[in-house]
């Protein structure tokens, strides 16, 4: 009996030791990892003028550049629409074919329609769009802030 | 016990022979008893410490950017951006200078127990190495947060270097990748401190510890003859040690966040320009004398403590003579060391 | 401390020690000692427009400044806003390209994004130009040359354009960074409004709350937006607080004029009527400010201040009264004459006119010494609404009577030769029980009039009822008027006795008296003077 107790306290002793080496070390990694894995930021977009609304005529499209990526900017009946010009499949350029109100990518033969649906060939899914705002007959895309200098 | 099967068949080797050596080499290793006081274990501290800065450098190396317009910012990022860089770097910089503390309670401690003696007296020579390649590793690494305190202790520091007889200015050049310090001097700096001393320190240690267990440790008179398995007492130690160091530095770096100072300016030398404290005494004593002879006799102090274990048995014939010659010369050295330290301390 | 099991002790103290100090770190964040600005894009004509500009060294500052501009960073460059087409006013083709641009943006052009800001700021008062309504005013008196970086600099802020727009934007918001912190700091404001004729900055310096600022508004950041509601984040207020930045319960304007209840700088003191419709009367626009006013001061304090203020505003055009009673006087008497020619006439005996002394006199009391007295009083401005004010007024109306009695008026003379106190009260009063600040024990002991005229309190109470019953004064302000009449006692500090205090003063008074007899007014000198009498 009187031994029972002693193993069960020194278990219980040993126990509270292990698991303190275990929780610091359990920390110590935790904090090893938050230094090697930058956070993730709230990410925080403002407005970016891209065209005035009678600009460009219906079925019409230009280049800008955002975050020295290009970005097409099209005129539709519907209003504008902002398409990253990056090809959903493995990050080509695409370009804008007027005549065929189409986007096409020239690495895999990749074609999205003027809505940036995925018409035929390999990409996944259709192209990345930027929120657009229309305000005073002027037309807003939301791009994301970045800080400049060397670490953004 | 499949799992275990099923390595032994891929990795086939004499599975009782290894753990029998790993016993016999580690976990059983016979401590003498007088191991179990503390002031005798000052080896293991910078030991672990080595590792700990192993660690710490290596993710700092992960921000970190060798080069004259981001050197400065980039230790400017880690420090205040990155999150948790102050604490990674707080560490490497209290490790260095516990380190070099460590080092030296260690080196004093053998000096005064008189622990380099037949047929230890290589190991104190490989001692010496490592303490030089450390206070190596210190200076290189102070001159990469490349602000003014730094670019100009580099400059300094590598001007002496011309001094050396015959080699000087080929050592300068080969310090600083050039005549003057540059871009080249940083890459350098960088190359020595992350990638040539490790492997060289790695290689020195690794011998300081194979002679240490050949000879077995050297055991001071008055205590009970006797030995204890390294597992568990001395192995808690070690522990011990890794956890008080990691909370003690971790404390230190709250109080004492690392600095950042300006950048560095080559166009303008600070008033008050000082090396880190460790090289006080030196800095001091070449202060009072012609640079010339500043260099020497310190070359000469070097080469007397280097090779100490072959020159004290030529003072004295007896063992009590000896002694009374080691423990005047240690303790005049220490005498000396401090007072130039507090010197340099006290004056701006 | 050899044992193992104390060794497993310290393992585990240790364990924990690290485990808390691990945790405190992460918690802990380092002063940043750079931010970097937003990223910006350049877009194609905007690089074009920078890339001529730096090669032929035309404003390039001015590129630098943009790139600091929140413009900068919404992708709003060069042409967004200097568009133009061939034909219109400031229409200028750029030399060696077929760029048109225009050369001067008009608040039409800003209105393309700032819809609001400039409709608000065209109903406000700084859109008005109202000395091209008014007869000639100065324009006799300066020639045009003189007005063109004078009068014409300051008073571009309501500049009409051939576009129909009205106002200068950048008045305020200095191209082409427009920072709101530049726009907000109160010596933009001070550009124009300063000097003799609207001390306005020196009023506010000389206040507690430009003291403050001076202090500390240093570290202070000033670029913050007003418009979402948010508390006033800076210590004490700048210009821009009051007159324009939003709180809680005020939304921001670009409207100076919505927060103003006086017409308080014309000829004569009136409770405004600008742009009623959109704004509301008197007592709204004195709410708004009361609402910014409450974020800092209790409502009593606020109340009795303006009161105060608004009493002095209706003081002074009694003194008015007076200046316009002798020049009008003067000029049907002939004393002084109307500037005419070819039968039209070119100053006004209630205006201007500035060959004759009554005309100058009164022209200060006004444009000059009565603004001072006015807003100094409202903007916490004791000594504007002092030395540069009413003693100046006072002043003026002393050399305006004398100058009639020597040019023998004989009201004039009678009043120059009258040696009663009461020759410089030639005109009913305001008053009101005790002041905004405190109780003053003994303050209310000295006045004249407080001890020469038993009937003063009742004059003074049918002075403010009419003020009142005129519509100049609000319920509120009768009800907080009667308030401090019906204790007149308590706010004049006449019911207190603080006389052992009082006499320690009086004792001191005494002593200094006697001393500075005894030390210079009763030592002369043993040396003759040079000048025979």
């Amino acid at each position: 009996m009187e031994q029972e107790k002693q193993s069960r306290r020194s278990f219980l002793f040993n126990l509270g030791i292990i698991s303190a080496v275990f929780l610091a070390t359990v920390t110590f990694i935790r904090d090893v990892i938050a230094y090697l894995v930058p956070p993730r930021k709230k990410k925080k977009f403002h407005k970016y003028l891209v065209a005035e609304e009678l600009e460009l005529p219906v079925g019409q499209a230009k280049e800008i550049t955002i975050s020295k990526k290009p970005v097409f900017v099209v005129r539709l009946k519907e209003g504008y629409k902002v398409y990253s010009g990056v090809c959903t499949h493995l990050g080509c350029i695409i370009h804008w074919e007027e005549d065929k109100q189409r986007f096409y990518c020239p690495c895999h033969k990749g074609v999205f329609d003027k809505y940036g649906n995925v018409v035929s060939g390999p990409p996944p899914r259709p192209l990345d769009q930027f929120e657009v705002i229309v305000e005073n007959r002027l037309v807003y895309i939301q791009v994301e802030e970045k800080p400049g200098g060397p670490w953004a | 016990m499949s799992v275990k099967q099923w390595i032994k068949e891929r990795f086939p080797i004499d599975y009782d022979k290894f753990v029998e050596i790993n016993e016999r080499i580690f976990i059983k290793e016979p401590i003498p008893n007088h191991m179990k006081k503390w002031f005798y274990c000052a080896g293991a501290t910078p030991l672990i410490l080595f590792a700990l800065q192993v660690f710490t450098g290596i993710l700092l190396t992960f921000y970190f950017v060798p080069s004259p317009e981001m050197a400065f910012e980039s230790v400017r990022h880690i420090t205040e951006d990155v999150r948790l860089g102050f604490w990674v770097r707080g560490l490497h910089r209290w490790g260095s200078n516990l380190m070099i503390i460590s080092l030296l309670l260690h080196m004093t401690r053998v000096f005064f127990t008189r622990a380099y003696r037949k047929p230890r007296e290589l190991n104190w020579i490989i001692g010496v190495i490592l303490f030089l390649l450390t206070l190596t590793f210190a200076f290189t690494g102070y001159s990469l947060t490349y602000n003014q305190l730094s670019y100009w202790a580099t400059t300094v520091g590598t001007n002496m270097i011309k001094e050396v007889p015959l080699v000087g200015h080929w050592l300068l050049v080969f310090w600083r990748g050039g005549e003057d310090v540059s871009a080249n001097t940083l890459t350098r700096f960088f190359t020595i401190h992350v990638g040539l001393l490790p492997p060289l320190i790695i290689f020195f240690i690794s011998l300081h510890i194979i002679i240490l267990r050949l000879h077995g440790v050297s055991e001071p008179e008055g205590f009970e003859k006797g030995y204890y398995p390294f597992y568990p007492h001395h192995f808690y130690k070690i522990v011990i040690i890794t956890l008080f160091l990691l909370a003690f530095m971790s404390t230190l770096t709250i109080i004492l966040p690392p600095g950042l100072g300006e950048p560095a300016d080559p166009t303008v030398t600070p008033f008050h320009i000082k090396p880190e404290w460790y090289f006080f005494p030196t800095y001091r004593f070449l202060k009072l004398v012609p640079l010339k002879v500043g260099i020497y006799a310190t070359g000469a102090f070097l080469l007397v403590m280097t090779f100490w274990p072959f020159i004290d048995p030529l003072l004295a014939k007896t063992e009590d003579r000896r002694r009374l010659w080691a423990y005047g010369v240690g303790g005049l050295t220490l005498i000396i060391t401090v007072i130039l330290t507090v010197w340099e301390m006290m004056v701006a | 401390m050899d044992t193992i099991k104390a060794q497993q002790w310290l393992i585990g103290i240790f364990s924990v020690l690290l485990i808390v100090v691990l945790i405190i770190i992460a918690g802990m964040e380092m002063k940043k000692s750079r931010e970097y600005k937003p990223e910006i894009e350049i877009d194609k004509m905007t690089a074009k427009c920078i890339t001529c500009h730096e090669k032929k060294g035309i404003a390039v500052k001015q590129i630098d400044a943009w790139k600091e501009s929140r413009h900068a960073v919404m992708g709003i460059g060069c042409y967004e806003c200097h568009e133009a087409k061939e034909g219109e006013f400031d229409a200028m083709r750029c030399p060696e390209s077929d760029i048109i641009v225009g050369r001067h943006p008009t608040p039409k052009d800003c209105s393309r994004c700032h819809k609001k800001e400039v409709q608000e700021f065209s109903e406000s008062k700084h859109a008005h130009q109202f000395w091209l309504f008014k007869n000639a005013d100065r324009a006799v008196f300066e020639f045009p040359l003189a007005t063109k970086h004078g009068c014409e600099q300051c008073h571009q802020i309501g500049n009409l354009w051939p576009d129909g727009s009205v106002g200068e934007c950048d008045a305020c918001h200095a191209k082409h960074s427009f920072s709101i912190a530049v726009a907000r700091q109160p010596e933009t404001c001070g550009e124009c409004h300063l000097g003799p004729d609207h001390p306005h900055i020196e009023i506010y310096l000389e206040s507690k709350h430009g003291n403050i600022f001076k202090a500390k508004g240093k570290d202070w950041d000033m670029s913050y937006s007003s418009k979402e509601g948010n508390p006033i984040p800076i210590e004490v207020p700048v210009c821009t607080t009051c007159h324009m930045d939003g709180n809680e319960t005020q939304p921001m304007t670009h409207n100076v004029s919505a927060r103003l209840a006086w017409e308080s700088q014309m000829t004569w003191s009136f409770r405004t009527v600008w742009n009623e419709d959109i704004l509301g009367d008197w007592q709204v626009k004195r709410d708004r400010m009361t609402a910014i006013c409450n974020s800092c001061h209790a409502p009593d304090f606020v109340d009795t201040y303006f009161l105060t203020a608004d009493l002095v505003n209706l003081q002074y055009n009694e003194i008015r009264r007076e200046f316009v009673r002798w020049t009008k006087k003067l000029t049907k008497s002939g004393l002084i004459s109307r500037l005419k020619a070819d039968g039209k006439f070119y100053s006004n005996p209630v205006l201007n006119g500035w060959d004759e002394v009554p005309e100058h006199e009164m022209y200060y009391a006004w444009h000059h010494e009565g603004r001072r007295f006015r807003h100094g009083a409202e903007m916490m401005g004791a000594d504007y609404t002092q030395w540069h004010g009413i003693w100046e007024i006072q002043e003026d109306m002393i050399e305006l009577i004398t100058w009639a009695a020597e040019h023998g008026d004989a009201e004039a003379k009678k009043w120059v030769n009258s040696d009663h106190p009461s020759k410089f009260i030639p005109y009913a009063l305001y008053d009101i029980p005790g002041n905004v600040w405190g109780i003053n024990v003994k303050a209310n002991t000295t006045p004249f009039v407080y001890n020469n005229y038993p009937d003063y309190w009742d004059r003074v109470y049918k002075n403010v009822e009419a003020a009142y019953k005129q519509g100049l004064l609000s319920e509120k302000q009768w009800n907080l008027w009667l308030k401090r009449y019906k204790n007149k006692d308590h706010y004049m500090g006449l019911k207190y006795s603080a006389d052992s205090t009082w006499n320690y003063y009086k004792q001191r008074n005494e002593y200094d008296l006697k001393k500075m007899k005894e030390q210079v007014i009763d030592f002369t000198l043993p040396g003759k003077p040079f000048y025979k009498k």
